[in-house]
């Protein structure tokens, strides 16, 4: 009876999925967030999202699918959020290996780029693409925005990870949070999209990467300009024997 | 019934057994053990070798040691062109302890990328105070560029100290289980201790270049030290 009242089950997914572990170890495996036969379940379930949407019904029949109860979703008190939590997840984690840069000279900004649409592309290959609007439906519901902006954060530093970028100063925020954005946008954008091979949602992409460069560029420029006049007057005033 | 309570006591539940359950059976399991219905939970330290409050600690640690080592580069380099105009011996000595300073920052960066840790949010202001430290001591004179180093790196000295005792004990356990310690482990433990003494050295530095003759020490070493601690407990937490 204690244990029943220890955990109650809304809380027991947040313990389930704690988030990504803050500090990246090379000698050992990461865990997989999610258990074995929640995998089975859930990537069951995604199988029937091209017929049946994110919705409770795709969840029973893939649990159907794989012998487990019908009652066995009770595990996910937050039903179909969990088929599109689950989606986001292993879409995030499986980047690493489906993404192959051509060349090792690739800029940076190009990786981001390939990355996006890798990403994208994996939306349309698993077949979700029709449908996606139903899961940006269920992750824009008050009580489930919080676990979906924390995998956009997360998506947006797995990305610039991948990319090979470095940089830990107060870029690593304005780049996580530009992406970010941009991603979301991008993603909404394709969602309506109907141009042939997404050829639409490409050049969206690139418009938004473009400002983004414009702009941070700009950014750049000013601060540099800036930081110049600054140290040229400072050298100014100590050449005239000012004690500073 | 007899059957169902010898398959309750069964640690791993198979999925030939688990289709047969019923469904209240199927929910009481799922409530009562600890690692769940639908399989066993394994230990995170088994898998990993750190659990989540070490990978929690080492990620806090690391960025604080980020935070430091920034403002220390910018701290000298900030102090030195004041300084250097009344103390031109002082030259060298500036130069060898920017150096180092800035082969931290370097390090250190390097492991936040590698370890993917997020820097402090509050690096934008980090950065000015830690100029402004700089100069405005650098303006004040010789002995309170010193006071302000030994200040600093009595701080730092301090903290990079706590972490290798820390890093020591996780040593020490893993050597207790009979379990290899690893490079990370090993390489980390070799950096903050390279860091710690090199501190150490600036602060014998400060002391034989008159750090104590500065005026008011008391309260201007003082102030400098309470800084580093809320600075230190501010860039763990953000």
């Amino acid at each position: 009876m204690r244990n029943i009242l220890r955990v109650p089950p809304t809380i027991r997914p947040l313990l389930l999925h704690a988030s990504r572990a803050p500090y990246h170890s090379y000698e050992h495996v990461q865990p997989s967030p999610y258990r074995e036969a929640e995998r089975e379940i859930l990537s069951a379930g995604l199988t029937h999202v091209p017929t049946h949407g994110f919705t409770h019904e795709a969840l029973t029949t893939g649990a159907k699918d794989v012998g487990y109860l019908e009652v066995s979703t009770n595990l996910f008190p937050k039903g179909p959020f969990e088929l599109v939590n689950y989606y986001l997840v292993t879409q995030r984690l499986g980047l690493k290996d489906r993404i192959q840069f051509p060349s090792e000279k690739m800029g940076v900004g190009a990786r981001v780029r390939s990355l996006v649409l890798e990403r994208l592309r994996a939306n349309v290959d698993s077949g979700v693409q029709p449908r996606w609007q139903e899961a940006l439906a269920l992750m824009s519901l008050a009580e489930n925005i919080p676990a979906s902006l924390r995998e956009l954060r997360d998506l947006s530093d797995e990305i610039w990870f991948l990319a090979g970028d470095t940089a830990v100063d107060s870029s690593w925020y304005t780049k996580r949070a530009s992406l970010a954005g941009i991603y979301a946008a991008t993603e909404v954008y394709q969602t309506t999209d109907q141009s042939a091979d997404f050829r639409d949602t490409e050049e969206f992409l690139d418009r938004r990467l473009e400002g983004l460069r414009t702009v941070g560029s700009a950014m750049g420029n000013t601060m540099e300009w800036v930081g110049f006049q600054g140290g040229a007057l400072v050298n100014l005033l100590r050449s005239k024997g000012v004690r500073i | 019934m007899a059957l169902l309570f010898l398959r309750e006591t069964m640690p791993v539940v198979h999925l030939s057994t688990r289709s047969r359950l019923t469904p209240l059976a199927f929910q009481l399991k799922a409530r009562n053990s600890p690692t769940g219905c639908l399989g066993r939970r394994q230990d995170p330290l088994a898998r990993t070798g750190l659990d989540l409050e070490q990978k929690k600690y080492l990620e806090s640690a690391l960025r604080v040691n980020q935070a430091g080592e920034l403002a220390a580069t910018l701290i000298y380099s900030a102090q030195t062109p004041p300084l250097l105009k009344s103390h031109p011996s002082l030259r060298n000595l500036m130069k060898h302890m920017y150096e180092q300073e800035a082969g931290h920052f370097s390090t250190f960066n390097h492991l936040m990328a590698k370890h993917r840790i997020r820097p402090t949010a509050m690096y934008p202001v980090w950065s000015t105070l830690a100029a402004g430290l700089g100069w405005a001591t650098g303006v004040m004179g010789r002995e309170a560029s010193m006071a302000c180093t030994e200040a600093v790196e009595t701080e730092i000295g301090e903290h990079y100290n706590n972490q290798v005792k820390e890093l020591l004990t996780w040593v020490e356990a893993r050597q207790a289980r009979g379990e290899a310690v690893g490079e990370e482990l090993q390489g980390l433990l070799g950096v903050i201790r390279k860091c710690r003494d090199e501190e150490l050295e600036h602060l014998d530095h400060a002391v034989e270049n008159d750090a104590k003759e500065a005026n008011p020490y008391e309260l201007l070493t003082g102030v400098i030290r309470a800084g580093c601690r809320g600075a230190i407990w501010v860039s763990e937490r953000v």
